[in-house]
């Protein structure tokens, strides 16, 4: 997966939409500044499920603390976090 | 003295696993956490560590080679000339060879207890009540596994109405032998009790905000919240072996993670020790490997009481399998839009009853009155 910002916002939002779709839930107008978990579009699971697609994706393990609202809350967030430890 | 690693659980419903990766030779020095080999089901890899320094002594199954879970893999010892005892170096994976052949008492014990006598080490050239005895308390007090596959009754007629016949696989078949040891080893009941979700969501939501948390609570929470139940009532978290109670002494909680199609029971081992924050990451750390499918070994066995939600899919009740040598599963349900929830047990009555239960359940259903400090 390429370390572009916009493609890196690109492929999370598609899997958040992804995974919604499989709730029956329509995440499509998600934006980038949305706090993904207050949404609703996602429950526990598929948060977790997103998590892990993030790290597997762009080889990119997270410690248990790492996983929190300020660093993984947002499309942005998620985006800025990868591209700060991965030094891009 | 030789030391066995065996064979790991991958998730609950594989009995057999497959060697696909050997990272040690004979006469190696291993060091405790070294990966010493890796086996895989159709589900999940799971890496084998050593569990302490040593040789390896004997390695037993081939690369690409089924075990059964349980079986011992790799021999290790303190020097690298130790002998290995020559029953043990026949492989994992015949029915009979090298096992010691039950007494006629010990036959009768295998056989109400539906385990297989080759899982069993043995004290000498016979296979005993005392060797059993001394299986099943170790099994107790460090990694109850489940009992050894029971033989599936089979229809004696084929139905009249045409059809064909389709072989289990191996996961269907793990599944089939949990429900066997559930309905003929448990005196399976099962109660439940309604309350107001609303106590616990906000509370859930408060532990949130003050944590930053990306997932939920609630779950973990009510999860935690049964491990303080567990230490205020230890009966609760013990099992019947041979006719007797026993009481464990950690609390390795079961917890539920279902994973594209496997359902694992995932354990947080040792969880009377834990702040629920601690509790909280170490459930997290643990689905994160279960949807990634790559379990440790540890992760996956040795659960003495467990926790189920099926809240996720909208089900107003579920009537949870009693995961083997296990006395109670909570299981959690919360139907959307219903402003209700459920909080249901299965339990074996051999070990508690009703009334027992019921109290577990009525005191689950509220949220402590302080919240958990972060």
């Amino acid at each position: 997966m390429t370390l572009e910002r916009n493609a890196i916002k690109t492929a999370i939002r598609q899997k958040v939409i992804e995974l919604a779709n499989e709730l029956g839930e329509d995440a499509s107008d998600i934006s980038d500044e949305d706090i993904i978990p207050a949404t609703g579009a996602l429950d526990s699971a598929a948060i977790l499920a997103l998590i892990v697609w993030f790290e597997g994706a762009y080889d990119f393990p997270l410690k248990q603390e790492e996983i929190n609202i300020d660093n993984l809350g947002s499309i942005n967030a998620m985006a800025d976090f990868l591209l700060l430890r991965k030094g891009g | 003295m030789p030391y066995p690693l065996h064979a790991p659980r991958v998730n609950n419903n594989d009995d057999i696993v497959q060697v696909v990766e050997l990272s040690v030779n004979e006469g190696d020095f291993v060091k405790g956490g070294d990966l010493v080999a890796a086996v895989e089901t159709d589900k999940a890899i799971v890496e084998v560590e050593a569990e302490r320094d040593g040789y390896v002594l004997k390695i037993l199954p081939e690369l690409d080679q089924k075990v059964a879970v349980g079986s011992v893999m790799i021999w290790l010892g303190e020097s690298p000339d130790e002998a290995v005892p020559e029953e043990t170096t026949t492989p994992v994976q015949s029915a009979s060879a090298g096992a010691a052949r039950p007494t006629a008492k010990a036959r009768v014990m295998l056989k109400k207890l539906g385990l297989d006598e080759n899982q069993i080490p043995t004290s000498g050239e016979r296979l005993t009540v005392t060797d059993i005895e001394a299986y099943l308390a170790e099994q107790g007090t460090s990694t109850p596994t489940a009992p050894a596959p029971m033989p599936v009754q089979t229809r004696e007629q084929t139905p009249d109405v045409p059809g064909e016949y389709q072989e289990l696989s191996e996961e269907a078949h793990g599944m089939l032998v949990t429900v066997q040891w559930h309905r003929d080893q448990v005196a399976a009941g099962y109660l439940e009790v309604e309350y107001d979700p609303t106590p616990w969501e906000e509370y859930a939501a408060e532990y949130a905000q003050q944590n930053k948390l990306m997932l939920s609570p609630l779950l973990p929470l009510l999860a935690y919240r049964l491990v303080e139940l567990t230490k205020q009532s230890p009966n609760i978290n013990a099992t019947v072996v041979n006719d007797r109670h026993y009481l464990y002494t950690p609390i390795n909680l079961g917890f539920t993670v279902q994973a594209d199609k496997t359902l694992y029971l995932t354990v947080v081992r040792e969880a009377q020790s834990m702040s629920a924050s601690e509790y909280i990451e170490a459930l997290g750390e643990v689905q994160r490997h279960a949807i990634a499918h790559k379990l440790r070994p540890n992760e996956v066995t040795g659960a003495t009481i467990t926790f189920s939600s099926m809240a996720r899919w909208r089900v107003s009740r579920h009537i949870p399998i009693l995961p083997p040598y296990t006395g109670l599963m909570v299981a959690h349900a919360a139907p959307r839009g219903s402003g209700r929830a459920v909080l249901g047990a299965s339990y074996d009555h051999r070990l508690l009853t009703g009334f027992d239960v019921a109290q577990v359940l009525q005191s689950l259903s509220q949220p402590p009155v302080d919240v958990y400090p972060c």
